[in-house]
Order: structure tokens, then C-alpha cells, then sequence
């Protein structure tokens, strides 16, 4: 506790001096703060973007459908798999899907398409698909009068076969038992826009794709929600144990070139920040070095009267601390404001992102515990790391010497 | 002088050989042609991931035009194929169009069998396309048909081995250029047609694939039949004729 006194006295001993560090500290913090804001924010806001659009937080296949993707890989005991995740209190919503590559006709014009088979009613609890019908009206699980069921294709098809709602669009295609699978179907929307990843994709509901793909009740992929995007990995090694036969992959797994790109963009961004403090501790260790500098007699005096060495290097490490301390304290005080309006509101784009046909106005921060803690915690342990040279220093001076010196 | 004419002596065997060789693998495809025929067969397609059987009708005309239509299943029923010299057009009801199979799709399966739609379209031109060598057993002929230089195909070689007793087709291999054998047509079980004798099964085997096969059997051919003439193999028959 004397320890303590004295430190706080000496901090307060030259008030300039202390307050210009602790400001150079308070800044560091706060722009650690809210670069590791906005930085984990625009993760979280393209991780969202991709995950509800289409990739879902966990997918499940069979055997390396994920990457090998054929036809008759499928997923046979649906209802184990439905129940497993019903059951399951950490999955929100899940929905089957079937894929297949195919031909796609209207008239004269032919595309390569891909064809995405989705239950129409489980579909947009998992994705947009719902939100992303730019022209015409969401498709229904059921055949038309005529006995033609709907697709809903992308813009990119609809531009380049010329197709509009109501027109018939001619699939070919091969099927799970090795038949060439034929069939036509009627347009009942236009889905995103020309950057979407759907853009040449065909929709159709899902039995009609089992039907034109002769899976009986096979799907391909369940893709899921779950209530918490972050526990994801553990949620999907839990789903794991409950389905060995099937494969169940996190989205980093899912999208793992954006993973290892988001990585690494990530370690480099750590790194910046790392060298933002860096320089402002060169700063705080010039401060205490010169501290100690002009307390050389103290010292003496301190250790001639039966200081112990490790009591001096103890008080100068307790000075920087407390000092760092007030000043991160100081600057959570300040950027909390900054970062609660960042995560609510956030900074408006000049140009708004559109991802897969739906716009991303602002750029916004994350607003969580670790955005606040992990710098402080960084800033404090650097505080007390770069006080220990000064306080080795203080430490061997030999008192007579000391004493002697002005 | 003597030079010249023990060249002649010696190449004499060798013309010979090429063209007893060509006589064997010609009556080897007529066998299943003659001047015009009209089948019906059983296609049994096996992979580790389906089992499919498909029945067909088929009608040739010549070697130069042949004739597919599934009846059988229900699902793929009127999905015809007409064959045309060296091309290929694919009918489908359900959709009412015509497909032309394009170059680059030639070595594809055909309708998702072990056989390529190469094999429906150039395996009848085998003597005209292919230098011959035959080796004669006891019992059997081997013929090594290697490619001519302005053939395009994708086998180094085929090797027919044909029984002299009956003149039947045993086996074709096909190896592609590292010398590997990439897959084997097989025949078995010969029955008598109308008094004409052929094997009444035929099986490929792709090597490079392990558990696929297609087997082939003919429920029934006739030969020569006077209903079948050029015109049956046309584009708009193709379309009607079911």
C-alpha cells in the first residue's frame, strides 16, 4: 500500500509531464479501439452478408460432397438429420437444398445454369432467397394448372436467355441414377442482380428437383442457423458427434478461401495496430527513463535508508501501470460513445456495398467486451513490460554514487 | 532386281495378313448390322451408386445410320438418338427438342451407359479408319487395329479377338496412349437370330472405373428388314415417329 502512495505521489509530482503520457496513451487506446471495432465489425458484416445469403453458419453433406460435389452423394436418413437439429436448442432454423449443374433453353438461346432445389417454406428462414425476388412473385412447392412447376432464375440468366416472368425455361440436366434428366418449367421471379452468386442459377422447389433429378427423397445439403454465430464451430463438432455418417462443416470451412483470406487481412491489421502502440510506448518509455533519470538521488537515498532493489523496480512498474490505467480508463470513457454509435448506426458509405443484390449502407463496428478488454489488456502488459528496464536501472544504483550525483 | 523382288515376298504375307484381317473384322460388324436391322435390347447399366435397366429399340441401316429409342422406364420413355454418317442428334419428348451432340461431347456417355456416343458413331468404321495386324491361334484371331494417321480418336490401339469356331466376337480392349488397357468390350451367350448366330450379350467394362458395367442384351433382331430404308433415319422421324 506505501508502495502504492508513493507511486501515486510521484505520478502527480509532474502533473505536465504525466498528463501529456497519459494522453498519448489515452489516443493509442482509442484508435486500437476502434480500429479493432470497425476492423471486426466489417468481418462480421461480410461474414453475415455471405452466411444469410446462402452459405447458412453450418452446412451438412455427405461423405466430401463439399468439395467433390456429385449427384448421388446424397443424404439418405433425412429424418435422423431433422430430428438431430430440431431437437438441438442452439439451431435456429435449417433447410434442405439439392444441386445440380444443367443446361439451361429458351428458344434458340442455351446458358449453363445451376440448378438449386430449396423446400419453398424453409427456404427464406435461412436465407434472403425471399428477399432477393426482384421481378414477380416468390415461387410456391406446387405444379401450376397446366402441371408445370415454377423456377425462379437469376438476372444473369434472365439477361442472357431473354427470359420474363411467365416464360417456360427448358432444364437438361443428368440425373442420380445416370438418366439425362429433361424437363420444362415456368418463371414465377427474377432473383438479385448481376453480381449476385446466384446470378446464373435456376430455383426450382425442392420436390420438383428431386423429381427432374431422380433423387427420390435425397437432398444434398442441410443448411442451418443458429442462434449464436460465434459458437458456430462448437455447435457444428457437436452436430458432428450426433451424425457421424454425415459430414457437418462451419462456414469456415464452407467459405474457406474467405476464411484464410479474412485471416489473414486480420494478422496484418493486428499488426498495424501492434505498431500504433509500439510507437506510443517509445514515447512512455522516454518518460520513465527520464524519470528515473532525475530521481537518481532519491534512489540513493531510498536505497541507502534499506530499500530493496526489487521494491524500487516494484514502485516504477506500479507508476507506469497506474498511469497506463487512468489513461485507458480515461479513453474507454471516451470511445464507448463512439463505438456504441459505430455499432448502431455506423459511418455512412459514399457509395452504398451491394452484396448479391442487397445494399449495405454504413460501415459498421462491433460493439462487444473484447473490442474494449483485449486492447487494454495489450496496453497495460506493454505499461508494465517497458517500465522494467528503467526499473533495473533504478535498481542497481549503488547509493554512495547516487548520492553523490545532482 | 533380286532386291526388289525379295521385298515383294516378304510384304506379300504381310498385305495378305491386313487384308484376311479386314475381311474378319468386316463380317464381325455386319454381323450386327446386315443390310438393315431392327432390335430390341435390354441395357443394364451398373455403377457402385445405381443400377439402371433400360429398354431399347433399335433400328440401323447400313453403316451409316442407326436408330435409338427408350421404351423403358416410364420417366426416360421416347428419348430417342438418330445417327446420321458421323453425326448425332438426341430427341427428348418431354421438352419436344432435338439436341445435336456436339464434337466435344463425343467421348460422353451415352445416356448415362459405359458406352460413348463415339462408340454408337465410328466404332462401324473400324476397317476404314484402323491399319489391321492379325495373329492367328488355333483357335482364335487377334486383330491389332492401330489408328491411320489422319484418324482422330483417343486409343493407341484395340485389340479384337475373334473364335474361328463359330466366327464369333470374344473381346475388344482399348488401350490408350501409355499402352493401358482403359476398358474392355466383352461378348457372351450366342444365340441364333432368325437363323443368323451372334452374341446375344455384350458387356463394357471401363477399367479406369471400378463396378461399372454395361451390359447390352439383345432381346430380339431381325435383319434386312424392307420397312427400314434411308428415310426412316431422318430428323423430322426422329421427332414423330413415336
Amino acid at each position: 500500500m506505501l508502495t502504492f502512495q508513493i507511486a501515486f505521489r510521484n505520478i502527480l509530482r509532474q502533473k505536465r509531464r504525466s498528463l501529456l503520457t497519459g494522453l498519448s496513451m489515452t489516443g493509442g487506446y482509442m484508435l486500437f479501439v476502434l480500429g479493432y471495432s470497425i476492423l471486426e465489425g466489417s468481418y462480421g458484416n461480410a461474414i453475415d452478408i455471405f452466411t444469410l445469403d446462402n452459405s447458412g453458419h453450418i452446412q451438412i453433406h455427405q461423405d466430401d460432397y463439399l468439395d467433390r460435389p456429385k449427384i448421388y452423394k446424397t443424404i439418405q436418413n433425412r429424418d435422423q438429420v431433422e430430428v438431430a437439429l430440431t431437437d438441438d436448442s442452439d439451431v435456429k432454423s435449417f433447410t434442405p437444398r439439392v444441386f445440380s449443374p444443367a443446361l439451361a433453353y429458351a428458344g434458340d438461346r442455351t446458358a449453363p445454369s445451376r440448378l438449386i432445389g430449396v423446400d419453398p417454406d424453409l427456404e427464406p428462414t435461412v436465407s434472403r432467397l425471399l428477399q432477393k425476388v426482384s421481378k414477380g412473385t416468390y415461387f410456391s412447392s406446387l405444379p401450376n394448372t397446366d402441371g408445370y412447376y415454377e423456377a425462379m432464375i437469376g438476372r444473369g440468366l434472365h439477361i442472357t436467355l431473354k427470359l420474363e416472368v411467365g416464360d417456360e425455361i427448358v432444364l437438361i440436366s443428368s440425373g442420380g441414377d445416370g438418366s439425362i434428366a429433361n424437363d420444362i418449367f415456368v418463371v414465377s421471379a427474377i432473383i438479385g442482380n448481376k453480381t449476385s452468386f446466384d446470378r446464373m442459377a435456376v430455383y426450382l422447389p425442392l420436390a420438383a428437383a428431386q423429381e427432374f433429378l431422380s433423387l427420390g427423397n435425397d437432398v444434398h445439403e442441410y443448411v442451418l442457423l443458429v442462434n449464436n454465430k460465434d459458437d458456430n464451430e462448437k455447435i457444428a463438432n457437436e452436430l458432428s458427434a450426433q451424425l457421424p455418417e454425415l459430414t457437418v462443416s462451419p462456414w469456415q470451412k464452407v467459405e474457406a478461401t474467405f476464411y484464410r483470406t479474412m485471416q489473414a487481412d486480420r494478422q496484418g491489421n493486428y499488426f498495424t495496430m501492434g505498431l500504433i502502440i509500439f510507437i506510443v510506448f517509445i514515447g512512455v518509455l522516454n518518460t520513465v527513463l527520464m524519470s528515473v533519470l532525475e530521481r537518481t538521488r532519491e534512489f540513493g537515498v531510498l536505497r541507502a535508508i534499506g530499500s530493496r532493489p526489487m521494491q524500487l523496480v516494484r514502485m516504477i512498474s506500479l507508476e507506469t501501470f497506474v498511469m497506463a490505467f487512468i489513461s485507458v480508463l480515461v479513453g474507454f470513457l471516451l470511445i464507448l460513445p463512439i463505438i456504441y454509435w459505430s455499432a448502431e448506426v455506423g459511418f455512412l458509405l459514399p457509395e452504398p456495398i451491394d452484396m448479391g443484390g442487397i445494399k449495405f449502407q454504413h460501415l459498421k463496428g462491433e460493439m462487444s467486451a473484447r473490442v474494449f478488454w483485449i486492447p487494454m489488456a495489450f496496453i497495460l502488459a506493454t505499461a508494465v513490460l517497458i517500465s522494467i528496464p528503467p526499473g533495473l536501472r533504478a535498481a542497481r544504483i549503488l547509493p554512495k554514487e547516487a548520492m553523490g550525483s545532482h | 532386281m533380286f532386291r526388289i523382288l525379295l521385298l515383294l515376298c516378304l510384304s506379300l504375307p504381310a498385305l495378305a495378313s491386313e487384308e484376311r484381317a479386314r475381311e474378319i473384322i468386316d463380317k464381325m460388324e455386319q454381323l450386327y448390322r446386315g443390310g438393315s436391322s431392327d432390335a430390341t435390347m435390354t441395357m443394364q447399366v451398373q455403377t457402385p451408386n445405381y443400377n439402371r435397366t433400360l429398354t431399347l429399340a433399335a433400328q440401323s441401316f447400313g453403316k451409316d445410320y442407326g436408330f435409338f429409342r427408350i421404351q423403358a422406364p416410364k420417366k426416360d420413355r421416347g428419348i430417342a438418338t438418330l445417327k446420321r454418317n458421323e453425326e448425332m442428334w438426341n430427341y427428348f419428348p418431354k421438352i419436344n427438342k432435338v439436341i445435336k451432340v456436339p464434337p466435344s461431347m463425343m467421348m460422353g456417355s451415352w445416356m448415362g451407359s459405359d458406352f460413348t456416343n463415339d462408340d454408337l458413331v465410328k466404332e462401324t468404321q473400324l476397317i476404314d479408319a484402323y491399319s489391321l495386324a492379325l495373329i492367328e491361334t488355333v483357335d482364335q484371331y487377334k486383330v491389332t487395329l492401330t489408328p491411320k494417321e489422319q484418324t482422330v480418336t483417343v486409343w493407341d490401339r484395340i485389340e479384337y479377338t475373334i473364335s474361328k469356331d463359330p466366327l464369333l466376337p470374344l473381346s475388344q480392349a482399348f488401350f490408350d496412349d501409355d499402352g493401358k488397357k482403359i476398358r474392355e468390350l466383352t461378348f457372351h451367350e450366342p444365340k441364333e437370330y432368325y437363323g443368323k448366330l451372334m452374341p446375344s450379350i455384350l458387356e463394357m467394362r471401363p477399367l479406369n472405373k471400378e463396378g461399372h458395367l454395361t451390359r447390352i442384351k439383345y432381346d430380339d433382331i431381325k435383319f434386312n428388314v424392307p420397312e427400314i430404308t434411308k428415310d426412316t433415319f431422318s430428323l423430322r422421324n426422329l421427332k414423330s415417329r413415336f
